[in-house]
């Protein structure tokens, strides 16, 4: 019998960087990662098969519609990798099977890697990054660029491998129900940060000044040297509300977030109209 | 202050580097180029002046902390943002006289990006159309069935004639805008006053904006209405305790963990096996 064919680490290598960098280099609304995909498994496929027709065939099986988070994407890629190197030693592996897997996964890895990478993970790194740059300080964008890229650099790497040794079972411990605590204390993180963004980062204030009372933004929250955790109604009271006016124009009246900008803008004019709004500039 | 014809070649090249879908790929250039607060640091030093450069970057972040882009739907540019709206901010702050450290400049910031930002989404739709004519090209290489073509073309495909795209909509209108960006600013001063009515509208646009850009992640994190606790948790320990963003993180790392635990248990799972494969499942996430 003849020996088992097998990828090598150099091309397995030089697979993963092609994905890891040119995932998205060449989008269109119709084939958004597909030519990424297919320059991934190019030289897998020149390795494993012998003749040029088989090297064709197989990799037109991965010339279809693909999708998905780019980083914890690579776990995919690994995976076919794997699926592909099986079908080169004889194991019955169709295109169907393959392409069914892809488009299995694609959808829950997007869901996943989007709210935990780019919904938790960006957001919690930027905030910190925002955090280190008062005063102009280029700390927080060199803290952002280090830590994100050594967290993707081993990250993606670690999900290709995982995706090509462990094949479907690496796909489980990802989606299945028992990672649910793990994502959902993640999540929980991500949203408490950002609660602290929301009031660190925005600044709203208000220029009415109510009769008999005095200023409405002294009334909301006022802050002095013998007081300094302060006294009123609620700090910042007025970023909240606008957060949680755009959330609820954007979840529950399906408002796209171009739309709410531009109703934002109306808001402006007329609180600046009414005297609500004034930022008190001059040249 | 004016922006030379070399300074504005590299900032066009950094906005090919910086957009979805960019030539920087998508960890190093979207999520790292793209992001305003990097690219008020690379601004910042193409410009010589790192300071107000991230200064602006961190305003316009706030606005597109969590810019996600499900299934390819943006609602802004990055490369739009940060690489013609941090430069045009930057010179409308000098030309306006504004203290660069002020809450007013961060709102001049904020909204010029934003408006910047949505302008340019009209560039996302024009690369990736133009990316339809390679794709073209790679499927007839597709089509030949001859192995030498498809291995010749495929990475030219992936790789390389996207950049004519990019020439096209990111490095020339880059070019263009942050050229022509000083007199802009100066015909703003000219004919839109401080104390008039435009004016004072686009500042408060630019302080209500950051709302949106939080608003979006909540939508991604607050499932259900308690979730809303979570949130103002972590907005009363920066306002009421003033912590800062790292002590909020560990705090907030302290009660997810609590959480987790909790989670495990409902599971009915015991605590030793589940955070042996808890560990796993960590790594994989990043």
């Amino acid at each position: 019998m003849a020996d088992l064919k097998k990828t090598t680490d150099a091309t397995r290598n030089k697979s993963y960087w092609r994905w890891a960098y040119g995932n998205l280099t060449c989008f269109s609304q119709e084939h958004m990662q597909t030519f990424g995909y297919l320059a991934a498994m190019l030289p897998i496929v020149d390795e494993l098969y012998d003749d040029d027709a088989e090297k064709v065939e197989a990799l037109s099986t991965y010339s279809t519609f693909f999708n998905t988070e780019p980083q914890l994407g690579s776990l995919v890629v690994g995976l076919t990798v794997g699926l592909e190197e099986a079908r080169a030693n004889g194991d019955d592996i169709d295109d169907e099977t393959i392409n069914g897997i892809r488009a299995g996964l694609m959808g829950p890895l997007a869901g996943l890697g989007d709210s935990i990478i780019v919904g938790t993970l960006i957001p919690i790194l930027l905030g910190i990054g925002l955090g280190l740059s008062t005063g102009g300080s280029p700390l927080g964008a060199i803290f952002y660029i280090v830590v994100w890229n050594a967290l993707m650099f081993f990250g993606m790497r670690f999900a290709y491998d995982k995706g090509y040794e462990l094949g479907g079972s690496a796909v489980e411990a990802l989606v299945g129900p028992e990672s649910n605590a793990l994502r959902s204390s993640i999540v929980m993180i991500g949203t408490m940060v950002i609660g602290a963004v929301a009031a660190t980062w925005i600044s709203i204030n208000t220029a009415l000044v109510l009769p008999g009372v005095g200023s409405l933004n002294d009334v909301l929250w006022t802050t002095s040297d013998t007081n300094v955790f302060g006294s009123g109604i609620f700090p910042k009271l007025l970023n909240f509300v606008f957060v949680y006016l755009c959330w609820w124009l954007m979840t529950k009246k399906k408002i796209s977030p171009t739309m709410v900008m531009l109703i934002l803008v109306g808001v402006a004019l007329v609180g600046v109209l009414v005297g609500f709004f004034n930022p008190g500039l001059s040249y | 202050m004016s922006i030379s014809v070399f300074q504005a070649a590299l900032l066009g090249l950094f906005a090919c580097l910086a957009s979805l879908p960019g030539m920087g790929g998508t960890t190093i250039g979207n999520y790292t180029l793209g992001r305003p607060l990097v690219g008020g640091l690379v601004v910042g030093l193409i410009l010589g002046d790192v300071s107000t450069g991230i200064i602006v970057g961190a305003a316009i972040q706030v606005v597109y902390i969590a810019l996600v882009t499900p299934g390819g739907a943006v609602s802004a540019d990055v490369r739009a943002v940060t690489y013609i709206g941090i430069p045009l901010s930057i010179l409308a702050i000098q030309g306006q006289g504004l203290d660069p450290m002020s809450a007013e400049a961060a709102s001049l910031a904020a909204a010029l990006g934003a408006a910047v930002g949505t302008l340019g989404t009209v560039l996302y739709y024009g690369t990736a159309t133009i990316n339809l004519v390679w794709q073209g090209i790679g499927w007839k290489a597709m089509e030949t069935g001859d192995w030498k073509t498809i291995k010749r073309q495929i990475p030219l495909v992936d790789f390389v004639y996207p950049w004519v795209g990019h020439i096209l909509f990111s490095f020339i209108p880059t070019f263009v805008i942050c050229m022509a960006g000083s007199q802009m600013v100066q015909v703003m001063k000219d004919y839109l006053p401080m104390d008039g009515v435009a004016m004072k509208t686009l500042f408060t646009v630019g302080s209500l904006l950051p709302a949106v850009g939080i608003a979006i992640l909540c939508k991604q994190v607050v499932t259900k209405p308690l979730d809303w606790l979570t949130f103002a948790f972590g907005f009363t320990l920066a306002a009421v305790l003033h912590c800062n963003l790292i002590a909020s993180a560990i705090i907030a790392c302290f009660f997810a963990l609590i959480n987790y635990e909790i989670q495990q248990a409902k599971f009915g799972r015991p605590a030793i096996a589940a955070s042996a494969t808890g560990d796993d499942e960590e790594e994989e996430d990043i």
